[in-house]
């Protein structure tokens, strides 16, 4: 592993993503969640700071991260095989393994900085409702939810370089969305699972938890963080190796 | 160099190439083919980028598919476009030697060479997206060969050069073939590659119709019937002069009968005749085409006698 390497294509993605397009979306992302805070804020009605919590949570780590890695996660190695542009980096020899690293760790950055962005912003918009504590522990979920949705949604867009999109936004409207919620030990599987059992671990909201076990879980810290700290390698190593082993479509054939 | 043993590369039920059997010392060499033909399946095969279906492909005897090092020895410039708007061909080209694992500064210096052979040095800091197709076709170029390969390996290379530009690119191809490099050139214009090779691979159909140099492929194509075309008003009066000839295979009329189109087999008997026959009938022939001056017809022809049915 070259560490100097992933950091130079990280910083070739950035500086060539970094246009008027992209830092809309970046926008769109942080201000949507700051949109619904300050009007639930100023609407009058008195909301708990377990409620704040809870919606702050679906809102960032859950929504935008997943909104922001869809975007630019996804369709990492896709774009360059639609742009025929897959054949000069695959023509590297440590071209195939580095690119996919550095544009997943680039997704990781667009997608965390919109969501800690948007996460500061809203958790001043609430004020007294919203702690520290609270902000403090949005931050590393969301670190976390980046990085293993990020290594899910690169393994998606390597397995399936053609309708990328629709792939994966079904696997994560049926999969992280539905099945997380269902009360089997399917959802246990589910990264948001994982997410929401350390909020509740965290944030120590044993009431919620009690109420809705299926949905907060009851296992140790320990164990949600093992399960994504494996799942994040797993997945982005299986990545690598198909990206490594594939046959990729590279130009129209002459 | 390129050693290819019975290489077949099926994509689902649509053959690539068929059954390709290959040993080429290092050298320049012009791979030369219809669009379509397999020419570029082919350079993908010699790059690890596909893996044969049938057979064995070696490069610098490895297996390019499994030994990934073995890129640092080739450097390709395939006929896709570069689309990164808003990217300099100085951070490209670097970035691209970068890859190679190669260190930073150095990465640095190798980018800047390539890119003052190519005569980038000038814009190599203006954005891609400003650049003519024939920069990005230099810059292109650069990035091939900015590593330093041994092996170099251009899919029409040519294409959205102005002749100022093709000029240029002759002369360093011809001094990279001079340097004792390997050059591997694939186009569909003979001419293009005859400036820098004599050698060629003919391909058509997915399948390797002759190789050699120039000479040798026109005396496989001297013994195989070859199709020339008589155009004017008395097209149609020369048939008498030719249904008796041995040499003549067959013949065709067409575009109301103001083209006469004859299957040969000596075509130089033809030429010492033609000229006589149109004066002493009064002939109105207004020109003739052979099938040098169409490409399809070559490798038609060859495609015949690789058949076997010449």
């Amino acid at each position: 592993m070259n560490p100097l390497l992933t950091l130079d294509v990280v910083r070739f993605e950035l500086a060539r993503s970094l246009t008027l397009g992209r830092s809309a979306i970046w926008l769109v992302l942080v201000m949507f969640p700051v949109s619904l805070i300050t009007v639930m804020r100023f609407s009058g009605a008195s909301i708990e700071p377990l409620n704040w919590g809870l919606t702050l949570y679906f809102l960032i780590p859950e929504v935008i991260c997943l909104l922001g890695l869809l975007l630019w996660a996804t369709p990492a190695i896709s774009t360059e095989i639609e742009g025929q542009t897959w054949i000069y980096l695959a023509m590297r020899q440590s071209g195939r393994t580095y690119v996919l690293l550095g544009k997943y760790i680039t997704a990781v950055l667009w997608s965390l900085s919109a969501a800690i962005t948007s996460i500061t912003l809203c958790t001043i918009v609430i004020g007294s409702g919203a702690s520290l504590k609270l902000w403090g522990v949005l931050c590393v979920l969301c670190v976390l939810s980046s990085f293993a949705h990020a290594s899910l949604y690169v393994l998606i867009g390597s397995v399936f370089f053609r309708r990328t999109m629709v792939i994966a936004v079904f696997y994560t409207v049926v999969i992280e969305f539905g099945l997380s919620l269902v009360p089997a030990v399917a959802n246990k599987l589910t990264i948001n699972y994982r997410l929401r059992g350390l909020l509740a671990d965290w944030m120590n909201w044993e009431e919620a938890r009690s109420a809705a076990e299926n949905v907060f879980g009851s296992e140790p810290v320990w164990v949600h963080l093992a399960f994504l700290s494996l799942m994040t390698v797993l997945l982005l190593a299986v990545a690598i190796a198909r990206i490594g082993l594939g046959e990729f479509p590279t130009q129209q054939e002459g | 160099m390129i050693q290819l043993q019975h290489v077949s590369k099926l994509y689902g039920q649509v053959i690539g190439v068929n059954d390709l059997t290959i040993d080429l010392p290092a050298g320049a060499y012009g791979l030369v083919g219809p669009n379509g033909s397999g020419k570029t399946t082919l350079i993908n095969l010699l790059t690890g980028q596909l893996r044969p279906t049938l057979g064995q492909v070696g490069v610098f005897n490895s297996n390019p598919w499994r030994n990934r090092g073995l890129l640092r020895r080739i450097g390709l410039c395939p006929a896709t476009d570069v689309l990164y708007p808003n990217v300099t061909a100085r951070q490209w080209v670097t970035y691209q030697v970068r890859l190679h694992g190669i260190g930073i500064s150095e990465s640095r210096e190798m980018a800047l060479e390539s890119l003052e052979l190519v005569g980038m040095t000038a814009n190599m800091d203006r954005p891609m997206g400003s650049y003519s197709l024939g920069m990005r076709q230099r810059t292109k170029i650069a990035q091939a060969v900015a590593h330093r390969p041994d092996f170099l390996i251009l899919d029409e290379p040519y294409n959205g050069l102005d002749p100022v530009g093709r000029y240029q690119m002759t002369e360093m191809l011809k001094t990279w073939a001079v340097d004792g490099k390997s050059l591997l050139f694939a186009s569909h214009v003979l001419h293009e590659i005859e400036a820098i090779t004599s050698s060629f691979l003919l391909i058509y159909g997915g399948r390797l119709l002759a190789s050699g140099t120039a000479n040798e492929i026109e005396q496989i194509l001297a013994d195989t019937p070859q199709e020339v075309s008589l155009f004017g008003a008395d097209a149609a009066s020369l048939i008498h002069r030719l249904a008796d000839e041995p040499w003549v295979e067959s013949l065709q009329l067409l575009d109301e009968r103001r083209e006469l189109r004859v299957a040969l087999r000596d075509p130089v008997a033809l030429y010492a005749n033609l000229a006589g026959w149109i004066k002493e009938d009064n002939l109105e022939i207004d020109r003739f085409q052979t099938a040098d001056g169409n490409l399809t017809a070559v490798f038609e022809s060859l495609l015949r006698h690789h058949r076997g049915e010449t």
